[in-house]
């Protein structure tokens, strides 16, 4: 019997059969083009379009919970069916993941639809941290009990403690600000300073993506974007796409970053934004959200935890999430949190390859897990118990 | 030259006024919620006449015409699992802890740092009339010029 993994994030589901080295990273939204005004792209039917400019967002989650499913059930028709992963319900089964406290009529509903309107044949509904400890564990050499995973998405980033595959439910914290509050931010910056840009999320997204870093030594990197000419090692053009000869957008290197612009392309001077972006991770009280930033959160979580667990969590911290594609994250978050805990701990901060979908190769590993049989709900329980099966099953 | 700069400075202080605390809290508030939404611009496709067999998309889960046909698949989503984000939370406060409320992040043991609205260094100084942040005479300058009390909250 098959075993899809469906990793469903507020901004891109990475979905794959466990038998697929990686996953299939489709964004789970549905976009209208300005100038296509016959169809509506689903999901990764966005490859499809030319004109990526001025795109309209509709996303099923708010806040990264899922509230309209009108708009999920579309997305998942798309990628249940014959243009992606073409699913057999009869013989598929299907390990999903669902953010962190998630509520209970979401819950319900999802167990609902993937019986009842889907017909999988059997179901594991879990947390994406859960998965990535999982795959770390695998990884490790030694035995390690504990283990902290940090998920930095789209909507928020959590710090959740693990121990001996449980996650201490008490000690999960939650920060507010994720991907979208930094292209957000880095929109009205733009548009304020150069160049009006708040429709082109799409675009400023990719920007971020390509020029942004994170700083370790933020006071010095601003007083050295602050530096006028040559000594300016910061500064640096980004040419924005036309979507008519320039298809995507590109930094431009050290030397041709002269501020003018060749022909008719549009150039976004980019400065202490730079590293200014990121910095709202660790510092939401720059933009005036009141809360705490990730590596003080994470030496906040640490206090809360046991304190026989507290060395080994310090020792086992798992970076996952978009957010840590960030050159320079892991770096900055080492040094957060060793700054922060006294020197007699030890503090080790591991990143996998590709965080995005780390939590997705650990679905796959778990679904060739031999205790895995016995951890999922199948259809049959399910229309005899109900709902109270899937409460005592799952540990969300 | 006496009378003319008297002149000015009446004007200056009768149409330059201050934002109160109120008021700035609120304009915080708007930027906030501006940093959580999807989108900046309306629906391009809004004034689209679909044909009826496409399945509408709308942003808000408002009906806009009461649906009197049979039901069908779409129909039992909008009904059955139709929650916005608000009721959610508000079911969730009668869930026991630790539960999405607890799991919130305390504010910062950390001082706030302020940067210039205007270039995004370290500021040390507000604009006086409505509060925005500042580093050098020239940054202020460039913000009363464009920005300062240009619309109001």
């Amino acid at each position: 019997m098959a075993v899809l993994v469906m990793d469903n994030g507020a901004y891109s589901a990475k979905v794959g059969y466990s038998t697929a080295v990686s996953p299939k990273i489709i964004p789970n939204c549905i976009t209208k083009a300005r100038n296509v005004r016959t169809r509506i792209f689903i999901g990764d039917q966005i490859e499809d379009c030319k004109d990526l400019s001025g795109l309209f967002y509709i996303l099923p989650s708010q806040k990264g919970y899922l509230v309209n499913w009108e708009v999920e059930h579309q997305i998942w028709d798309h990628v249940f069916g014959k243009e992606c992963m073409k699913v057999d319900f009869d013989n598929t089964g299907l390990i999903f993941t669902e953010p962190y406290f998630n509520f209970a009529s979401i819950q319900e509903s999802l167990n609902e639809i993937f019986f009842e309107e889907y017909g999988f044949q059997y179901i594991y509904r879990t947390n994406p941290a859960f998965l990535s400890q999982y795959k770390h564990q695998k990884s490790l050499s030694e035995k390690h009990l504990c283990s902290l995973v940090v998920d930095s998405g789209y909507s928020f980033s959590h710090i959740v403690p693990y121990h001996n595959g449980k996650k201490i439910k008490s000690a999960t914290k939650r920060t507010n600000v994720g991907g979208k509050i930094l292209t957000n931010h880095l929109k009205e910056i733009i548009s304020y300073r150069q160049l009006m840009v708040m429709d082109e999320t799409y675009v400023i997204n990719q920007m971020k993506e390509d020029v942004c870093y994170v700083s370790t030594q933020f006071q010095k990197d601003m007083d050295i974007a602050r530096k006028k000419g040559a000594d300016n090692t910061v500064t640096c053009d980004y040419v924005l796409p036309d979507y008519t000869h320039i298809k995507r957008g590109y930094a431009k290197t050290r030397e041709e970053s002269t501020g003018k612009a060749k022909g008719s392309e549009q150039i976004i001077r980019m400065n202490n934004e730079r590293f200014a972006v990121p910095e709202i991770l660790f510092h939401p009280s720059d933009v005036g959200i009141q809360e705490m930033g990730i590596s003080e959160a994470i030496s906040y979580v640490v206090k809360l935890a046991p304190e026989e667990m507290q060395p080994h969590l310090l020792r086992n911290i798992v970076l996952t999430g978009g957010n840590c594609m960030l050159p320079g994250f892991k770096d900055r978050v080492y040094q957060d949190v060793r700054s922060l805990t006294p020197a007699d701990y030890e503090v080790n901060v591991t990143q996998p390859n590709n965080p995005i979908t780390f939590s997705w190769e650990g679905g796959a590993a778990l679904a060739q897990d031999p205790q895995f049989k016995k951890m999922v709900v199948t259809k049959a329980e399910f229309e005899e118990h109900g709902q109270e099966i899937c409460e005592e099953k799952f540990d969300v | 030259m006496q009378p003319d700069m008297r002149l000015d400075r009446l004007k200056d202080i009768n149409s330059r006024r201050v934002l109160d605390e109120a008021a700035r809290r609120r304009r915080l508030r708007k930027a906030l919620e501006a940093l959580e939404s999807d989108n900046f611009q309306d629906d391009p496709h809004a004034d689209l006449k679909m044909s009826k067999r496409a399945p509408k998309f709308e942003e808000s889960m408002d009906d806009k015409m009461p649906k009197k046909k049979r039901k069908s698949k779409s129909d039992v989503y909008k009904f059955r699992f139709k929650k916005n984000f608000a009721s959610l939370l508000e079911e969730e406060h009668n869930t026991e802890e630790p539960n999405y409320f607890s799991a919130q992040v305390p504010p910062s043991q950390f001082p706030e740092r302020h940067f210039c609205a205007v270039c995004g260094s370290p500021s040390n100084y507000k604009c006086v009339p409505c509060g925005a942040r500042y580093c050098c005479v020239r940054c202020l300058g460039t913000h009363q010029d464009t920005r300062c009390l240009k619309w109001t909250a």
